[in-house]
């Protein structure tokens, strides 16, 4: 069953220091609403923010935009916090630490910064953390509909979808309500729905637990819960036979190769990546493969009106569908 | 008839006291065993600790069982924030009531204070040296069965003689 997005900030403050907890609860509901990321900065101003909000909480749970009355973050509040993002088991998230972020349940990220012990140019893990970001994800039914229009061919079938945007513009909400509607069919569209497989590799997208999707993702899906992507996306395609592949964040080599696999069997895709313009699609030199002839659609996004605004959208040879500037 | 009885009692006495050394040992040995299946959990599985000592507690039995329940309820619960204070509240617990000696419980809880801490090679390093501290307590433990339990038993009944003749 989905859940309320009243309940996903509870869920994000379940991994605070109980008085933080405390803290931020005692805000206004619209507030609370309205937030979409908690950080924790050390010796710094506890601070809250969301689409054109950022407020600053004193100890006894009052927002205010003066920093200087604001409950400044401790070590042991950090301390407790990561063990809580954790689990009390840092070996168990030792891969996501390599990439500076943490899945926790319900699908929201807990960004990490701090002191990387690297090997090899790599990233071996991450000590003395000193800064976190608790991003609270929350599903937007509909959030795909001024969109799905452009994305779909025929009742049956769709085109091979790419989605541009920034950080914290809504690809990921986009994504996930474009998989629930492609799955689950729209009758305005005249669509009937298509089997999805949807790789979701940072538990992201449907928030699975313990097996459960927390989100809608459609009734026609198949979630692969935290497997890398090009692995993934061969496992579906052998065996739960998609007519179309979702997954979050392509920008891999190994990615691109295993798109190219899942369209030459015939499966379409919608996939996602990060970037304010195709131009920025076009640099990235490894994904070089699937830069020509494999996408149909283009969608741009940005915050210029709010998280999610669609800027553009193109077709396979990047002709303007849809311009923003041209309303 | 009253000679009998103290004669009796002290021999028991002694027993008892040979019995809570040969305790010691096996809840040594099987703290051991247990924490081998945590390590299980923990280097392959990478199973996060509240589920990881959940499963060991359902194949443990007794105190060691209860010790893992204990931590692994009171981080569920949010009782306590770090894995370090449960274990210790634990430790202070669940087993004050085994016959582990004060310096096999002291080296329990210091093992609260890396598990969870590091990445699964680093982790695998610590429970091996645990390992070999357990199994030095453990040695350490036979060698006192081996010297104190001949010499308690027959103790025991020796002071019940004494007590015997000195009566009468």
């Amino acid at each position: 069953m989905a859940m309320s997005n009243d309940i996903k900030i509870l869920e994000v403050l379940d991994y605070l220091p109980k008085h933080i907890r405390q803290m931020i609860r005692k805000l206004p509901e619209e507030t609370l609403a309205g937030i979409e990321e908690i950080r924790l900065r050390l010796g710094k101003p506890l601070c809250v923010s969301g689409c054109d909000l950022e407020l600053f909480i004193t100890a006894d749970g009052k927002d205010t935009a003066d920093a200087g009355k604001a409950y400044l973050v401790s070590g042991d509040d950090l301390k407790s916090s990561l063990q809580l993002v954790c689990n009390f088991s840092m070996y168990s998230v030792e891969e996501e630490l390599k990439n500076g972020f943490v899945t926790v349940c319900g699908g929201h990220r807990v960004g990490v910064c701090g002191r990387v012990v690297a090997e090899n140019s790599k990233v071996r893990t991450m000590k003395d953390i000193s800064y976190m970001n608790f991003r609270i994800a929350k599903q937007i039914i509909g959030a795909s509909d001024k969109v799905i229009g452009y994305l779909i061919r025929s009742p049956d079938c769709i085109y091979n979808t790419l989605i541009i945007s920034p950080p914290q513009c809504g690809k990921t909400t986009l994504l996930r309500d474009l998989t629930r509607k492609l799955s689950s069919g729209s009758e305005a569209h005249l669509f009937q729905g298509m089997k999805i497989s949807l790789i979701d590799e940072r538990s992201e997208i449907a928030a699975c637990s313990l097996g459960i999707p927390r989100n809608d993702v459609g009734i026609r899906t198949d979630v692969l819960d935290g497997c890398p992507k090009a692995e993934g996306i061969l496992m579906m395609i052998r065996s739960m036979s998609p007519e179309i592949i979702a997954t979050d964040e392509i920008g891999r080599r190994e990615d691109a190769d295993a798109i190219i696999d899942a369209v030459n069997a015939g499966v379409k895709v919608v996939t996602t990546i990060h970037g304010s313009s195709i131009g920025d699609f076009l640099k990235k030199q490894d994904l070089s493969r699937i830069q020509r002839g494999v996408f149909e659609r283009y969608v741009v996004l940005s915050r210029r009106n709010g998280v999610g605004t669609i800027e553009a959208v193109l077709d396979g040879s990047f002709n303007l569908l849809f311009d923003i500037n041209q309303k | 008839m009253g000679g009998l009885l103290i004669i009796t009692a002290s021999g028991l006495l002694g027993i008892l006291f040979s019995n809570r050394l040969s305790s010691r040992y096996n809840e040594l040995k099987n703290l051991r065993r247990f924490m081998q299946m945590l390590e299980t959990e923990v280097t392959y599985g990478a199973t996060p600790l509240p589920a990881a000592l959940r499963n060991i507690s359902n194949k443990a039995e007794g105190l060691i069982s209860s010790f893992f329940v204990c931590i692994s309820d009171s981080l569920t619960d949010r009782r306590f924030y770090t894995l370090w204070d449960a274990w210790v509240f634990a430790a202070d617990t669940a087993l004050a009531d085994s016959s582990l000696q004060r310096s096999d419980i002291e080296l329990v809880k210091s093992f609260g204070s890396i598990l969870g801490g590091s990445d699964r090679a680093d982790q695998k390093k610590h429970f091996e040296l645990f390992y070999l501290q357990l199994k030095h307590q453990e040695d350490a433990a036979l060698e006192e069965i081996k010297r104190s339990s001949k010499m308690y038993r027959s103790l025991g009944f020796l002071l019940g003689i004494a007590v015997f003749v000195v009566l009468v």
